[in-house]
């Protein structure tokens, strides 16, 4: 069954003649335990299509569920529960709080759901272990690599045990060696735990570790491709040459 | 434009919240300064056009150094000096008036508050004097009795015509008068002149035989000869005399001045918090546009145009925040000069004019506003400019200083700390006022680091009442990570706290204090009170006929009366008051601090005297001493037998002598102030009429019960207290615009974080808690320290007070728990506007932000 419905998904900024349409009446479906990535050149709306999965933003028409749940109509409070255990964020830049330790930083949603700090942290502290963080549990972000610092933001996706895990550009701060890593790590996360994943990227080479590619072009979804592990990132190469800047 | 004021211009408009309470920290500090500096001003004013004759043809004033009468025939040792072209002596005597004397109206204001009774010799003061005596009237003439001339101004407040009667306060009861002629309207306000021969002032004011200023008219305008002149006059009166300017009323001049320097600490504490305000808000303008400026460097802009650009934004708020505090500081003081007339009517019969302001007080007003939002500028303005165009390319992010600074600042703090306890333990008064203000400097030095600790337990405790589920802890660390910012800003709270809490103290010790003092000096059953109580030398008192016919009253017990006479020892004015030894112990008494109630009896023999404190402040003697009092018949050695204080003479230097010895030595028998108790068993009832008929002769003096007197003084003490209070927490007012600031500075450097706390579930409700546990932690950072510090401050202040007046130190609960009030207040008050902010960001734009 699928996690994630879109119906006539669009998404308008401004209005009159100014008005910008980033999302114009996108359907997609991602079942549940698949790794999609999307990818189109800039402004093609890609962000703005995970803003309205994790449901950070609101449509302008459409809908988007969640696991059944009509989420367009949800007060911010509801909303908010939602994302807090449901649905996880990775995001470019981290953003990690500079003044809390890496297992702090991991613990966040937990704690701000109310468990217990001691809790919490264990938790915490699984997730980041099982990344390969477990030495560096008490460093604050100013004191890890930025791989290591994306490593600390996925286990915060993570530890609420959410469905669903939303992920902006995840690598494109990263070299590629870091890059490679988080992809995969991204790739284990469905596979190995069984959660969703939704990233945008455009870069090829990450878009690879992905099961399916969906394409979008001025808002609207061109094309989408089924991978197989062979061969993946020049088959994506072609594609991307195909539908252009 | 050009393209710095054009950016600052833009900057400052972007952020329009901060720099709306950047500004109004200027704009306040300004206030403050401007208005406090109106008001004193004002007030001398009216007390010199109340004391200060107009000007006229004389050209050297003649009076005793004293201040006191001296015998006519004085003016005659100038006779016969060349350069001279008229002599004329008087004896002019300052008269205050009862409320509604003149227009008998007690809904009207009184526009006559005091009148000068100015007894000349006809002839001689015509010669210095043009009198422009309106026709018909004449001027007064030699042998005149009850005669006076007065100016239109005052007939027509009396409401009179030429030759009708006016009623004057004189000595032996209200004296009439017959108005013989009318002089023009005086163009400048203050003391209307009443104009009488010398002897019937002399009669008037009991001092025959006496005058007390002699006005000389010189020949030439040639600055040598003058001087020449001033010259043989001085040699021929002895160093006894003042030649030059009247020197009357500098025992109010002294009080004014020390309001006006508790005054101007306020204002310059007040601009300390604008300062730190300031700076604050410049170092994370900096911190924030690092790579708006490191492009700008990348651009080809050099460092001096960075600095420029920093600093023209500094000069636009000051120059805004000046002429707005300009305004504002105007209306604050006309404001305070009219709710202060009320309260200073009860002790001064003064009317305040408009508020002066002074051109040059604009100027520096102005200057220190944009002074000191440029000074505050300058360093971060110069780390702005040391910004490279690397820094353009860095992501930006919220910065946090991870350094631990328990550096030389926190060592020198700590030195500062210890020297100040020192000098607490040590005693000494001197080094306890340093110790204060290195009390409060060490405290900002150790405060970096003193902060975590403090943080971390005002935090546990927020976490468990307020701030659950992650919030207090996030709080917490966000509230850490820039320890200067938050030093800064608790800095100003702790000033504006400390101010509370250290006038709290005060206030708590002084009321006990006064209390216990006002039933000792002023606890007789009647007193008669002059209109202006302890500036004696203005008010009209009353001859022995006044006492004799209340002796006569059956049912009278004591009487004690205070007189006065104006002395002066090595240049320092001292005030004489003459005490009848016997009778004054019964009435009322003195409080002690050296020496006992037999120093009474010792003043009866010989001339012997007891100093209060601030005579001893002033000057450098000690009980047993002997010093040498200028009197009217050259000096007289007096010896001090005891340091004691009343209530009413705390504050002016002052000695308590025999009335025979002020008699002998002054020539003053007049009563200024009378205390008077019934017979055991009398009732106020019984006796209350017949006493109310004898003073109502003697207008110039109020006649109240004793105990209602001490409700009327703690009433009015209490009233001044509230008064306090309400200015002080008004002094408090910009430590609540810096933790706004900090807070609406700290909540715009984490959009990014808010808006991800948020997409990782955080609701608004958290956002707000988070933000509003910030504010209650900084709050209460501010609030501790305010209240340390303010305990110091307060106990220096009762130690200073404590050489007028034995008083003891008490723990001020109340200032206190208005510091903790108002601290916490302050803090919640200031979350309001950031929390609802930081609440509202729209999660996809939050994240987005840089």
């Amino acid at each position: 069954m699928s996690l994630i419905q879109t119906e006539n998904l669009t998404k308008t900024y401004g209005s009159g003649e100014t008005a910008v349409t980033a999302l114009d009446h996108v359907g997609i479906q991602v079942k549940e335990g698949e790794f999609v990535a999307v990818m189109g050149p800039s402004g093609c709306g890609k962000s703005t299509l995970l803003h309205l999965l994790g449901g950070l933003d609101r449509p302008s028409e459409g809908g988007v569920s969640i696991d059944g749940t009509a989420i367009a109509d949800m007060k911010d409070d509801d909303l908010t529960k939602l994302r807090r255990k449901r649905i996880g964020f990775v995001f470019q830049f981290y953003n990690l709080i500079p003044v809390l330790t890496a297992v702090e930083n991991a613990a966040l949603p937990v704690t701000l759901d109310g468990v217990k700090p001691a809790e919490a942290k264990n938790r915490a502290a699984e997730w980041l272990t099982r990344f390969g963080l477990g030495d560096r549990l008490a460093s604050r972000p100013d004191q890890l690599s930025g791989g290591q610092q994306q490593r600390v933001a996925v286990a915060r996706a993570l530890v609420s045990e959410p469905a669903l895990i939303l992920a902006d550009e995840p690598t494109g701060n990263l070299d590629t060696r870091s890059g490679d890593e988080i992809a995969s790590l991204l790739r284990q996360v469905t596979k190995e735990y069984g959660r969703t994943v939704v990233m945008v990227t455009h870069d090829p080479r990450i878009a690879a570790y992905a099961d399916r590619i969906i394409f979008l072009k001025d808002g609207k979804v061109v094309d989408e491709t089924q991978l197989d592990r062979k061969g993946a990132a020049e088959k994506i190469a072609n594609k991307i040459k195909e539908i252009g800047d | 434009m050009n393209l710095q004021l054009t950016l600052a211009w833009r900057y400052l408009n972007g952020r329009r919240l901060r720099t709306f309470l950047t500004t109004l920290a200027v704009v306040f500090g300004v206030m403050l300064i401007f208005g406090m500096n109106i008001i004193l001003p004002t007030m001398l004013e009216a007390f010199q056009a109340n004391i200060m004759a107009a000007g006229n043809l004389v050209d050297v004033t003649v009076t005793h150094k004293s201040g006191s009468g001296f015998p006519m025939a004085v003016a005659h040792e100038l006779d016969g000096i060349a350069g001279i072209r008229a002599a004329s002596a008087s004896l002019e005597r300052t008269v205050n008036l009862p409320a509604d004397f003149v227009d008998g109206n007690p809904s009207k204001p009184d526009g006559i508050t005091a009148l000068g009774l100015i007894g000349v010799d006809p002839e001689a003061a015509q010669s210095l004097h043009a009198y422009l005596v309106q026709v018909p009237g004449r001027f007064l003439q030699q042998g005149d009795t009850n005669a006076a001339v007065i100016s239109q101004t005052l007939a027509d407040a009396y409401g009179v015509k030429l030759g009708a009667m006016i009623k004057v306060p004189s000595v032996s009861g209200t004296e009439t008068l017959t108005v013989v002629g009318i002089l023009p309207p005086r163009t400048l306000p203050g003391n209307e002149e009443v104009l009488v021969t010398l002897s019937q002032a002399q009669t008037m004011t009991g001092q025959s035989g006496q005058i007390n200023t002699i006005e000389v008219a010189l020949t030439t305008t040639d600055e040598t000869l003058r001087n020449q002149t001033v010259t043989s006059i001085e040699s021929a009166l002895g160093n006894e005399y003042q030649v030059g300017a009247l020197q009357s009323g500098s025992e109010m001049f002294a009080s004014i001045k020390m309001g006006q320097a508790a005054f101007n600490m306020f204002g310059v504490l007040a601009l300390f918090m604008g300062g730190f305000i300031i700076f604050n808000t410049f170092r994370t303008v900096v911190a924030e546009r690092r790579r708006d400026i490191g492009m700008l460097r990348a651009l080809g802009a050099k460092r001096g145009t960075i600095t420029g650009m920093i600093l023209v934004e500094g000069l636009l708020q000051g120059l805004i925040g000046s002429g707005v505090g300009l305004l504002l500081g105007y209306l604050f003081a006309a404001g305070i000069v009219r709710l202060m007339q009320q309260p200073l009517s009860a002790f001064i019969r003064l009317t305040l004019g408009r508020p002066v302001v002074s051109p040059t007080l604009v100027i520096n007003s102005i200057l220190i506003g944009v002074g000191i939002t440029v000074l505050a500028g300058l360093i971060p303005a110069s780390t702005a400019s040391k910004i490279t165009p690397m820094d353009a390319l860095r992501p930006s992010v919220a910065e946090v200083e991870y350094k631990r600074r328990a550096g030389a600042g926190f060592i020198a703090g700590l030195v500062m700390i210890g020297l100040a306890l020192l000098a607490l333990a040590s005693g000494n008064m001197s080094l306890i006022s340093v110790g204060g203000l290195l009390f409060l400097l060490g405290l900002i030095l150790v405060a970096p680091v003193l902060l975590r600790p403090i943080v971390f337990v005002f935090g546990r405790l927020t976490a468990l009442v307020y701030a659950r589920q992650g919030t207090g802890d996030l709080a917490q660390g966000n509230l850490t990570r820039q320890p200067s910012r938050v030093t800064i800003t608790a800095s100003a709270t702790m000033i504006g706290l400390a101010i509370v809490v250290a006038l709290g103290g005060m206030s708590t010790s002084l009321n006990g204090m006064m209390s216990r003092v006002l039933h000792k000096s002023l606890g007789s059953d009647y007193l008669f009170i002059p209109p202006s109580v302890s500036i004696w030398n203005s008010d009209m008192g009353a001859g022995s006929g006044f006492t004799d016919r209340l002796k006569a009253i059956p049912g009278i017990g004591d009487i004690s009366t205070l007189r006065f006479a104006a002395s002066t020892f090595n240049g320092q004015a001292i005030s004489l008051l003459g005490i009848n030894p016997v009778t004054y112990p019964k009435v009322g008494g003195l409080d002690f601090k050296q020496g006992d109630e037999s120093a009474y009896t010792a003043l009866a023999n010989g001339r012997n005297m007891i100093v209060n404190g601030a005579f001893l402040m002033s000057i450098p003697v000690k009980v047993g001493d002997s010093i040498e009092l200028a009197t009217p018949n050259g000096p007289q050695t007096y010896t001090i037998v005891a340091n004691a204080s009343d209530l009413l003479n705390a504050k002016v230097v002052t000695a308590f002598i025999s009335q025979a010895n002020l008699a002998a030595d002054f020539g003053r028998t007049d009563d200024l102030f009378i205390q008077m108790n019934l017979k055991p068993g009398v009732t106020l009832d019984s006796v209350d009429a017949q006493i109310k008929a004898v003073a109502a002769d003697y207008p110039q003096f109020t006649v109240i019960a004793g105990k209602a007197y001490i409700d009327q003084m703690m009433q009015l003490l209490s009233a001044v207290f509230i008064g306090m209070y309400f200015m002080l927490a008004f002094l408090a007012f910009p430590s609540l615009i810096a933790m706004l600031n900090t807070l609406a500075i700290n909540v715009l450097e984490r959009t990014r974080e808010i808006g991800m706390i948020r997409a990782v579930g955080g609701t608004r409700k958290q956002i707000r808690r988070m933000v509003v546990a910030e504010a209650l932690l900084l709050a209460s950072v501010g609030t501790a320290f305010g209240i340390f510090s303010g305990m110091y401050l307060g106990y220096v202040i009762v130690k200073a007070l404590g050489v007028l007046f034995p008083m003891e130190y008490s723990f001020p609960l109340a200032g206190v728990l208005a510091g903790i009030a108002i601290g916490l207040l302050f803090g919640a008050l200031a979350a309001v506007i950031p929390a609802r902010q930081a609440a509202r960001l729209q999660v996809v734009e939050a994240l987005r932000y840089e």
